[in-house]
């Protein structure tokens, strides 16, 4: 009985990465919706597809680069130039399937080119992709230094239209609740996904990228001498991730009708991350595209987890995230040391039972370290939190600034008017700073009102502008990004004759350091909403 | 061997050497700035310090030369180091919430007083070193008992880094007042400080990759580690020597990063500085696969990192367009080393011996 078990598992050893990403998938969903009630609804699950559609068709086209053993760094500067270009031409009238269209043409472009460095010149893949991304982030400056918004009817009905699943429209509608829906991008995603499991698993071209990749570079001379076309399929293949950053900008640019340089930091990393979770080895060679869902879903469950706990913050996500791609390279790195075959250094030493034992007892145990200290800090947090219950807040973006009122409060004599939107708990708060010391705060709901004295109001005035240079050229507005964790400022000031008003986001954005320290020394004069009842 | 005439072995022996193309490279941007950039090489003395454009390349490329340093060696075991820019967050936030533990209670005070610091300096210095020496021996431990490929094993930390960075300063900038601790990124002493700082480093490291046999030990990992452990050579702890290294290079240039800006932003510090680190030593034409390496040509390589940063600066493009010019010179340097092009200019060098 042990032994078929284990004969079982020795002959499907190669699923286990794959099967043990989607067991960590559901498993994660499944005690958040033992959780939290809101993650029960329906329309939670399929936004988790919503929200990383683009994710998973960069995955998709990052999943073939890797198994020949490549890596591609340059996809969140790609997706970024999509996001940049089409908004610009959109603005000068283009026709949207037209640009559509010139976008993908531009990230094959750029992907073959890119692939061609690689294949003919033997640049390593890293810093030739890296080049890569720098040239197309730098580029989208040079065509706009500012984020442009996307306001093109096409854009608007592909991204906003709703695609109902079947089946369970009638079973929502007997609960009385909203039909849940996914979008046009998770649909082309889906798609994207089945073509290339297609490609990967029964054309030429799939085969062959498999045997290139693996063994450190030995395998790719092995194909090279069995005849097989390496130098076109590694071009092929980074043609192909070029496509998909291409569409995965696009499918970016309807998720926030607008492009910007900056958009995307640090994306190829969240795409590595989830073609590793999906069980394909980054030394190429072995792994499968549907595997990537799973890593993409890993991730996608992760962000919604930390959304609902609302007391853990964003960065969780990050550390999470390097938890888990580490655990699942450890387990690959035994899976692949234990096929034997392979000659090291190590192997000549010692017997390979020993070692295997040893290392895989290591790895154990630091895995149990890991996830009981992760356990320590996160279960004391699994309560939910009262204000992120509905899906509604879930979605929380940032909202307009409220400058026009912002402007008559400064009309009627305040000072500082200062307003906060989104951040984790999805606030709406305005505060207005009188000179004779009078502080009123107003989220919507309530209203609150502190008494502070009138020198430190002067004081701060003077430490704003004199100290921070408000009136100057160094405080600058920075621009309004997604990012579903962040605060969102907006701070107007009056002072000695002059007015100046300057927005800001926390988190990714460059804020000027000035802006920084006024926002700081704002902060602790303004009064406290009871969050708590 | 060929036989060939004396002055075209003294041409060739110039070519050949590892400081060639870094410092061709080099002059080429300097004598571009020269033409174009009127004042350019203008150094003004005030009170005492230089200050001026040249003095301006070598400050704020002090933190991508102590990043070359450590990476220097850990290239030439045929590694590659991408978590130093997130080592340098990390060792950022722990100077600054030793220095402004405000942070920690959720509130950001402002502190204007030039002499306040919650800690020591000696203690706020040491415990972030110890820190990023603990992320460097963490890669190494992965890369060097583990077994992981170096890129891969290092990529994580380069995801998690950051955040863990943002976790120490609980997400909030620091702002960093204390007047001893800016001098280290901010202090003129004739020249900026920061350049003592890499100096030391570089002849600290120096001292010990030639000086003593470690040196030849790394490049023989990098060349063959079988054949280095077959000859007695503790490969693994050589590896993990590297690593620590690297990280303890990245924890210095952290501290100068952070005390530069004068705030510990967990979130920009040493963003895509990994990348600059590692184009300035392929540039001074250590080679990615490992094996022999030359620190100097390294320095020269990130000095030639800068030197473009400034100049395109000088001349008006703006921050973020750069990354393009970069790119295209980075392809450039690249193009300039690949085999059909060495093998041309070899041609070129020696025409007569050929026939």
């Amino acid at each position: 009985m042990k032994k078929t078990l284990s004969n079982f598992f020795s002959r499907n050893r190669k699923f286990i990465p794959l099967l043990s990403t989607a067991f960590l998938a559901l498993a994660a969903y499944g005690i958040g919706a033992y959780f939290f009630a809101g993650m029960r609804n329906p329309q939670v699950f399929f936004n988790l597809f919503r929200n990383s559609s683009y994710l998973l068709i960069s995955a998709i086209g990052m999943t073939f680069v890797i198994l020949t053993g490549g890596i591609d760094l340059s996809v969140s500067g790609v997706v970024a130039l999509t996001t940049v270009a089409s908004a610009v031409l959109l603005r000068e009238g283009w026709n949207a399937w037209g640009v559509i269209l010139l976008m993908l043409a531009m990230g094959m472009t750029l992907g073959a080119i890119m692939g061609s460095f690689i294949t003919y010149l033997k640049v390593q893949p890293f810093i030739a992709t890296l080049a890569g991304m720098w040239f197309a982030r730098g580029m989208c400056f040079f065509i706009s230094d500012d984020a442009v918004t996307i306001d093109n009817r096409i854009f608007q009905i592909i991204g906003k239209t709703k695609v109902l699943i079947p089946g369970l429209t009638e079973l929502a509608a007997k609960q009385g609740s909203q039909a849940p829906y996914i979008t046009i991008p998770v649909v082309v995603a889906f798609i994207l996904l089945i073509v290339a499991i297609y490609i990967a698993t029964y054309t030429r071209f799939g085969r062959t990228v498999y045997a290139i990749g693996g063994n450190e570079g030995r395998n790719e001379q092995s194909a090279r001498l069995m005849g097989l076309p390496v130098d076109r399929t590694k071009m092929l293949v980074y043609t192909f991730n070029g496509f998909c950053s291409a569409l995965a900008g696009l499918s970016f640019s309807l998720f926030v009708y607008s492009g910007h340089g900056l958009y995307a930091p640090g994306f190829e990393l969240d795409v590595i991350a989830s073609v590793v979770m999906g069980g394909t080895m980054l030394t190429g060679g072995s792994g499968y595209v549907f595997g990537t869902l799973f890593g993409v879903l890993v991730l996608a469950v992760t962000q919604v987890l930390i959304q609902f706990i609302g007391s853990l913050s964003s960065w969780w996500t990050k550390i999470v995230i390097g938890v888990l791609t580490l655990v699942f390279i450890g387990v690959q790195t035994i899976l692949a040391n234990r096929k034997g075959g392979r000659q090291t250094v190590q192997a000549a030493r010692e017997s390979t039972g020993a070692r295997r034992k040893r290392q895989g007892l290591v790895f154990g145990l630091g895995t149990v370290v890991v996830l009981a200290v992760a356990a320590i800090v996160i279960v004391p947090r699994l309560r939910p939190a009262s204000t992120v219950e509905t899906p509604e807040n879930t979605q929380c973006a940032v909202k307009p600034f409220r400058e026009d009122e912002a402007a008559s409060l400064v009309k009627e004599g305040a000072v500082i008017v200062y307003h906060r939107t989104a951040g984790p708990l999805c606030v709406d708060e305005l505060f207005a700073i009188y000179p004779d010391g009078r502080v009123l705060g107003d989220d919507g709901v309530n209203k609150v009102e502190k008494q502070v004295a009138p020198a430190e109001v002067e004081q701060l005035l003077t430490a704003i502008s004199v100290d921070h240079k408000w009136f100057t050229a160094e405080i600058y507005s920075t621009y309004l990004n997604p990012c579903r964790q962040c605060f969102a400022h907006y701070i107007d000031i009056s002072y000695n004759g002059q007015q100046k008003a300057a927005t800001g986001v926390d988190g990714t954005t460059a804020m000027p350091p000035g802006y920084a320290f006024a926002l700081a020394e704002i902060r602790p004069l303004l009064p406290e909403f009871n969050p708590e009842p | 061997m060929r036989k060939s005439m004396k002055p075209s072995i003294t041409w060739r022996k110039i070519t050949e050497s590892r400081l060639f193309f870094p410092i061709v490279a080099l002059s080429l941007i300097l004598i571009f700035d020269f033409i174009f950039i009127p004042g350019f090489f203008a150094i003004e003395n005030r009170e005492g310090n230089l200050h001026g454009s040249l003095v301006d390349i070598l400050r704020n490329g002090s933190t991508v030369m102590l990043l070359a340093i450590g990476m220097t060696l850990v290239i030439a075991t045929g590694g590659v180091d991408l978590s130093v820019g997130a080592t340098m967050a990390i060792a950022a936030s722990v100077a600054g919430i030793l220095m402004n533990p405000s942070a920690l209670k959720n509130e950001v005070f402002f502190v204007t007083d030039p002499n306040y610091t919650f800690q020591p300096l000696w203690l706020v210095i040491s415990s972030a070193l110890i820190v990023a020496i603990l992320c460097g021996l963490w890669n190494g431990v992965l890369v060097a008992y583990m077994r992981i490929q170096p890129m891969v094993a290092t990529l994580i930390l380069m995801i998690s880094g950051r955040g863990i960075a943002q976790l120490i300063t609980n997400g909030l900038r620091v702002q960093i007042t204390y007047r001893p601790y800016a001098f280290l990124g901010q202090g003129w002493m004739v020249l900026p400080f920061s350049l003592y700082l890499v100096a030391f480093v570089f002849a600290i490291t120096w001292f010990l990759t030639r000086k003593t046999a470690i040196g030849m030990f790394i490049e023989s990992v990098g060349t063959n580690f079988r054949s280095s452990y077959f000859s007695g050579i503790d490969e693994k702890k050589i590896k993990l020597l590297v690593y620590t290294f690297c990280g303890l290079c990245a924890g210095i240039a952290g501290l100068v990063a952070s005390s530069n800006i004068r705030t510990s932003d967990a979130n920009n510090i040493g963003l895509t500085t990994e990348l600059d680190a590692i184009l300035a030593v392929v540039i001074g034409g250590t080679a990615m696969a490992g094996g022999r390496f030359s620190l100097l040509a390294s320095m020269v390589g990130a000095l030639v990192m800068q030197a473009i940063t400034q100049s395109m600066y000088a001349i008006g493009v703006p921050a973020f367009a750069l990354q393009a010019i970069k790119a295209v010179v980075v392809i450039f340097v690249i193009l300039l080393y690949s085999e059909q092009v060495r093998g041309f200019i070899r041609r070129l060098s020696a025409p007569k011996t050929e026939v």
